[in-house]
């Protein structure tokens, strides 16, 4: 991979997995909804 | 010396073959962060027992003084954007977000203070005044620049950054939870830790946004990208002078627009949480409700890049013509939805409410751009979310004092709320029609060729 290629996916992981994290913790607390 | 000098913008301006898909990680990063506004509500319950711990006792405070911070920190929110936009647009986006890093991390410090003294007013400058600031700085600082460099799609540009905003709330609202978990001990709540703790995560993931956000070079275009010559329906290819901006009708109507999708959107999610439990009593358990809260923040994530992508293709006009026309119905719909005792249909209708609200605010940066051009755009939507400030004391109001309006003549509690999503229904009616109103902004408010030029 090209360093460009590593400082952008660098970049969207640095943001994307603490989304993803906030996200499966809003997933799982609305399930609750459907129980 | 060198710390300001790094901030300045000609130092940020991106060097031959920067990818332009960095931009929007940078404007992640501070919208992630200030979209914990969201979320303050998770400090609000163990705030009213720093004392008793376990119960609230008399001399702690009470939610409704607690309910100021956040409204005070959106009423700093629109005043900061509104005037700082044209020093933001001057000084370039990695000196605003440095400061929007500053004032928000600096409100949970101060904040962290009032909790450890008990003493609510600092709290309220802290996190109301200094974080509201933060907020508001933060909030405008990678607008102009995200649409400098995505020329071709500014609505989906800005609708990615502004998702952010709606996501920081889901890692926020984790996060507290969590850190005050690890805190707490026998006599302390572990709420001044959390606050500290979370100044200093927000600074340092603030600053990599400020570090990694370059500016597009003077003239620069995506490859293939021809910016069109002519005008074509509300796309200008003038500028406006942000003071001229607001001498036009079209700036209002804009501000009308903006505050009255808000307004709906913003009060159905302050009283979610009690509007489903009370219009479906004893079928909706406060967990279940909880999650109705979650799937709603949801919808208004995910509509804000929906909508505003969607925006590029089919306009802005049409697109806020969208969120008016259903939102009516949609709101028309719900009291008979909850009366014929169908959840599913309810959730379903919120969601796309909720997806509206979300669209609304991510849409109007691009809206912006069309009708009054790219060069003041910054310093335009600054003084435009005033409009948010306004709604974010209207909407609450309005379903709140309502509500208890209802009540107290005697209407049962699953119909309390009919009379308000009617009003809501009224208010996009007006919306809609703002919308149909707009046009071009006449010739006479565009930058002179001389102006333009400087």
């Amino acid at each position: 991979m090209k360093p460009a290629s590593v400082k952008l996916a660098a970049a969207w992981a640095f943001v994307g997995i603490p989304l993803l994290w906030g996200l499966i913790q809003t997933v799982i607390n609305a399930l609750a909804l459907f129980r | 010396m060198a710390l300001l000098s790094f901030l300045d913008r000609q130092n940020t301006v991106a060097e031959p073959g920067f990818n332009r898909w960095l931009v929007p990680p940078a404007a992640l990063c501070v919208h992630l962060c200030i979209g914990q506004a969201y979320a303050f509500s998770v400090f609000n319950l163990p705030m009213t027992k720093l004392l008793g711990l376990t119960a609230a006792t008399p001399d702690d405070w009470k939610l409704t003084d607690l309910g100021w911070i956040f409204s005070i920190a959106i009423v700093f929110l629109g005043l900061s954007a509104a005037f700082t936009g044209t020093w933001q647009d001057r000084v370039g986006p990695r000196k605003a977000m440095f400061a929007s890093a500053l004032c928000f991390a600096g409100g949970f410090f101060i904040s962290a203070v009032g909790v450890k003294l008990h003493a609510l007013w600092i709290i309220y400058l802290g996190y109301g005044v200094l974080g509201g600031c933060g907020l508001g700085i933060g909030y405008i600082s990678p607008v102009k620049t995200l649409i400098m460099w995505f020329p071709d799609r500014p609505g989906m540009a800005t609708g990615m950054a502004i998702m952010g905003f709606g996501g920081g709330a889901f890692i926020a609202s984790s996060l507290s939870v969590w850190l005050m978990q690890r805190f707490a001990t026998p006599g302390d709540i572990g709420v001044a830790p959390t606050f500290l703790v979370m100044g200093v995560i927000y600074l340092c993931f603030m600053m990599v946004g400020a570090a990694i956000v370059r500016v597009s070079p003077p003239g620069w275009a995506p490859d293939g990208y021809v910016a069109p010559a002519q005008a074509k329906k509300l796309v200008t290819t003038e500028n406006v002078h942000v003071d001229e901006a607001l001498k036009t009708p079209q700036f209002y109507l804009l501000w009308v627009m903006l505050c009255f999708n808000v307004t709906a959107g913003i009060g159905v999610l302050g009283q979610a949480s009690a509007m489903i439990q009370e219009m479906f009593q004893g079928r909706i358990t406060p967990l279940a409700a909880a999650g109705f809260v979650g799937l709603l923040s949801l919808f208004n994530m995910a509509g804000r890049f929906v909508w505003a992508s969607t925006s590029d293709f089919i306009g802005r006009k049409a697109t806020y013509a969208t969120f008016f026309a259903l939102g009516v119905l949609l709101y028309a719909a719900v009291p008979s939805v909850g009366q014929a005792g169908s959840i599913a249909l309810f959730v379903a209708f919120y969601g796309v409410i909720l997806s509206m609200y979300g669209g609304g605010f991510a849409t109007i940066p691009a809206y912006l751009r069309d009708v009054f051009g790219t060069r003041y755009v910054g310093a335009i939507h600054g003084r435009l979310l005033t409009a948010w400030s306004v709604a974010g004391v209207l909407g609450p109001v309005l379903v709140n004092y309502l509500r208890e309006y209802q009540i107290n003549h005697g209407v049962a509690l699953k119909d309390s709320y009919t009379i308000t999503m009617y009003i809501m229904a009224g208010l996009l009616v007006i919306g809609f029609v703002c919308n149909m109103l707009m046009q071009q902004v006449n010739a006479r408010h565009h930058l002179s060729l001389q102006e333009a030029r400087a």
